[in-house]
């Protein structure tokens, strides 16, 4: 695949937009078309709930201004999971009431609730585009947004009426809008990357930590306007610092009513539920974590066992290649202020010109501190990898930037090609790049959090390395697909585990399940039981052998042979 | 900013050609995929290995299923007449003369490392290996088997007052992930709180263990064996249910008394796990004897207490 035979300007323009607007809208489509084959994890059950909470909120503001204004009516619609932040469930609430109540677009509720998060997946890939297209290259940053959108993880949850794929999003977009001020200048960037942090505030508390990148960031980028205003007695600050500052908080307030009162008094609550979280259990290598400290080595294990190899070896190229570039900058400006110790270099007539953006001081920042908290023995793990994906795509950025290299070399190794048969050499080393993470991220669904990639041994090398098979119990719709819709007799009464009653509504909502079973709340009362197999959750394997009398399933959901639902008959 | 193109000189070959670890690194792990993805073990070989071991083991030999994760297809395919309770939820393996670990993916049971190997049979992708315990105990009876009116007597202690506890048979209880050992449908009710029924405890590895649940109500509860076989030692465990281990409560003491002489005690303190005791017997072995045990605990908050003996 050669890019310049597409003969797009070199200039990175609207064309680009238009190749990766294509890109989202593929991702998105995609999506769509597998949405009804994952069940409804325990909180997109909740955010459901919120989300149409909160746009009948919104309905009666449009219909009944002052009734909505008053605190009672605010406290409502918004005191409803108001732990998290209401971008994402308002955009859900709106999908929701438009397109499926309204206008009857979705037959199934759940895929209106849950387009907006696959959109902004969508989007992170056509940023992630053109940003690899601004910072490398066009074929750059295609494979950064391919290598993105075929991580098994982002693709699972990409799926989901969540906020870990949007967050990721909200990331990179305040980020790409605050590299573009520092690459144009003017007002307008700054402007946006103003507006962006304030939605990605509202989106998830992970934006917590981008002043941690942006800041550190735009005192480098301009260290020496800085300095010389210092030095004639005058403060001045990047714009896009001057903007989150300002706009950022501005736009976080607006979009949450629920603090407009007591406004202090809530988002210190906020604040304070996300910094003593409370522990859930999670396994690592056979042992189930629920309480401090972490273990350290859980974030490089879990990127090792989830993202594709070659993912990260491109990644590792790309990275290695601009910490050498970095590297000898560092040196080179060393050789200034230290003459007579360091010896200068020789120039490179092909060294890169200096990069107005900072654009790997940017990525290795994103990087840095958004994977930087889980190597704190305080933060909980058990999220698995979704807390960190506002990571990967800077790291797939850093894979497209290997990738061009990798191309650059086979280029130079085969200096005969040329024409059509370079154009097919090309085509074979992307081929050979995305095949394996395609097929891994095709395999994975519906299971995305038993699946792990080859490097591990697949979906059971995970299990005998003895890492977490899944959580939020949204598997019992597999159980119902499996067995319980045509085996189960009428009425039973089914222990639906892990699944919460909201989510198991819904799927009985829309057919997933059969409407007439009924759930209960313990194996007790159940003719059928599932168990949704996660180490801790043992304990309910055992109470069904106790009350049913059988340690023996009738059925096993399974994938690749790895028990993923055991389903109990009496 | 463009990615510079390093060419300082003819590189060598290797370095010429060092580029191609990339393609070949996601062409081998395509591979790998469409290896691991199609390495299932199918049903048929599980049938197979369940039909061997069917003619095979004896009812004292243990029938276990490697790696751990595949325990619940094992017990699927096997059913509950070869993946017994019994097996399945065993104190340990000491009882066991013999094993048939039946595995995929060369898995082998940790516990079972000591074990000589006398010999494997292949059906597919599952193996059968027979293993021999090189020091099997006999064991003479085993208590939790014993938890019926037939052979035990449960009662409350209060003061010097003790309190029968009836034998009935009610609805089982369980509930949602916490709510710890199910209760069993066959059970010893005390009046004023306290029940006694065999269950089985999730211990502090998530294993199962098979067990006497017998949570103390704040006063003793006394569980009077009859005529149990007495042997040189008294073999045991105990746990609390393993969310409870954590709750750093009071230890629960368990003592033991034979024809009335005491035998000794065991404390079991959180997160102590499912803990091994042994008591000698010596005096009364070759007896048949009744066997008491009294446990104690100053509070009844989250213990949820759990214990297994035999006498061997």
């Amino acid at each position: 695949m050669k890019v310049s035979s597409l003969r797009l300007p070199e200039r990175i323009g609207w064309r680009d937009h238009g190749i990766g607007a294509a890109l989202a809208a593929l991702y998105v489509l995609v999506l769509i078309a597998t949405a009804r084959t994952i069940g409804f994890p325990r909180d997109e059950g909740v955010y459901f709930r919120a989300a149409s909470s909160y746009v009948g909120w919104w309905r009666l503001l449009l219909e009944q201004p002052d009734e909505a204004l008053r605190q009672s009516a605010i406290d409502a619609a918004w005191g409803f999971n108001h732990e998290h932040p209401p971008l994402m469930k308002t955009l859900f609430g709106i999908s929701w009431w438009t397109l499926h109540e309204k206008w009857h677009v979705f037959t199934d509720a759940s895929t209106a609730y849950r387009l907006p998060a696959m959109c902004t997946a969508g989007a992170a890939l056509w940023i992630t585009y053109v940003f690899g297209a601004r910072a490398r290259s066009r074929i750059a940053g295609l494979v950064a947004a391919i290598l993105l959108g075929l991580m098994p993880r982002v693709f699972f949850h990409a799926h989901l009426a969540c906020f870990d794929v949007p967050i990721m999003t909200m990331w990179l977009l305040c980020l790409y809008a605050h590299w573009r001020a520092q690459e144009e200048g003017g007002i307008l960037w700054a402007l946006a990357t103003g507006l962006t942090f304030g939605l990605a505030l509202s989106t998830k508390h992970n934006a917590w930590f981008l002043p941690a990148v942006v800041v550190p960031h735009a005192l480098f980028v301009h260290r020496r306007a800085i300095v010389a205003g210092l030095k004639v007695g005058r403060v001045s600050l990047p714009s896009s610092l001057v903007s989150m500052a300002l706009i950022g908080p501005a736009v976080f307030y607006a979009s949450w009513p629920y603090i407009w009162n007591d406004t202090i008094g809530r988002v210190q609550w906020w604040f304070e539920f996300h910094l003593n979280h409370e522990y859930y259990n999670m396994e690592y290598l056979g042992r189930n974590y629920f309480g401090p400290p972490s273990p350290k080595s859980y974030l490089p294990v879990m990127v090792l066992a989830t993202v594709p190899a070659v993912t990260l070896s491109l990644f590792l190229v790309g990275a290695s290649e601009r910490a050498a570039a970095g590297g000898r900058r560092l040196y080179s400006w060393a050789t200034t202020k230290l003459p007579r110790i360091l010896p200068a270099r020789r120039a490179d007539p092909e060294e890169a010109p200096l990069d107005r953006g900072e654009t790997d001081l940017l990525i290795a920042l994103a990087v840095v501190v958004a994977v930087g908290p889980f190597f704190l023995s305080k933060t909980p793990i058990f999220g698995g990898t979704k807390h960190w994906l506002p990571a990967y795509p800077f790291l797939a950025l850093l894979a497209g930037g290997g990738f061009d290299l990798v191309r650059a070399a086979m280029n130079r190794a085969l200096p005969g090609l040329a024409g059509a048969k370079r154009s097919a050499a090309e085509a074979a080393l992307f081929a050979s790049v995305v095949a394996a993470p395609l097929a891994v991220t095709a395999h994975s669904n519906p299971f995305g959090l038993s699946s792990y990639v080859p490097l591990v041994g697949g979906t059971a090398g995970g299990a005998d390395l003895g890492l977490n098979r899944q959580f939020w119990g949204y598997t019992s719709q597999n159980a119902a697909e499996e067995y319980l819709n045509d085996n189960a007799p009428r009425s039973a009464t089914v222990y639906i585990h892990d699944t919460t009653w909201d989510a198991w509504a819904h799927m009985q909502d829309e057919g997933r399940v059969r409407r007439d079973l009924r759930a209960v709340g313990s194996p007790h009362e159940a003719q059928l039981a599932l168990v949704e197999h996660e180490l801790h959750m043992n304990e309910l394997d055992y109470s069904i052998w106790v009350t049913f009398g059988t340690d023996a399933p009738t059925y096993i959901v399974e994938h690749d042979g790895v028990p993923i639902v055991s389903i109990y008959r009496r | 900013m463009a990615v510079a193109s390093h060419n300082h000189g003819e590189a060598r070959p290797w370095q010429k050609w060092a580029f191609a670890i990339v393609p070949a690194a996601g062409l081998f792990e395509l591979g790998a995929h469409v290896v691991q993805t199609h390495s299932v073990a199918p049903e048929r070989d599980w049938h197979a290995a369940r039909e061997y071991v069917a003619a095979h083991a004896a009812p004292e030999d243990l029938v276990a299923f490697a790696p751990r994760w595949v325990d619940p297809i094992g017990r699927e395919v096997f059913g509950p007449r070869l993946a017994t309770l019994e097996r399945e939820a065993r104190p340990d393996e000491t009882r066991f003369p013999r094993a048939f670990e039946v595995g995929i993916r060369a898995g082998a049971l940790p516990f079972l490392a000591g074990w000589r190997r006398l010999g494997v049979e292949r059906f597919g992708a599952v193996s059968v290996t027979l293993l021999e315990n090189p020091a099997p105990a006999q064991v003479l009876d085993d208590l939790v088997s014993k938890v019926s009116p037939d052979h035990l007597r449960v009662s409350r202690v209060d003061g010097g007052r003790e309190e029968d506890c009836s034998f009935s048979h009610a609805a089982p209880q369980s509930g949602q992930l916490g709510f710890g050992t199910a209760v069993p449908a066959d059970r010893f009710i005390c009046a004023g709180g306290g029940f006694v029924g065999a269950s089985v405890v999730e211990d502090t590895e998530y294993y199962p263990r098979r067990c006497i649940y017998a949570p103390p109500a704040g006063r003793t509860l006394r569980l009077r064996f009859a005529d149990i076989r007495i042997g040189h030692v008294l073999h045991g465990h105990h746990a609390l249910y393993v969310e409870a281990e954590h709750s750093m409560k009071a230890p629960v003491t368990i003592t033991f008394t034979i024809n009335g002489a005491p035998i000794g005690s065991a404390v079991h303190r959180d997160l102590e796990g499912w803990k091994p005791f042994e008591l000698d017997t010596s005096a009364f072995a070759g007896t048949r004897a009744e066997v008491v045990a009294d446990i104690d605990c100053p509070t009844s908050e989250r213990r949820m207490y759990c214990f297994e003996v035999d006498t061997r």
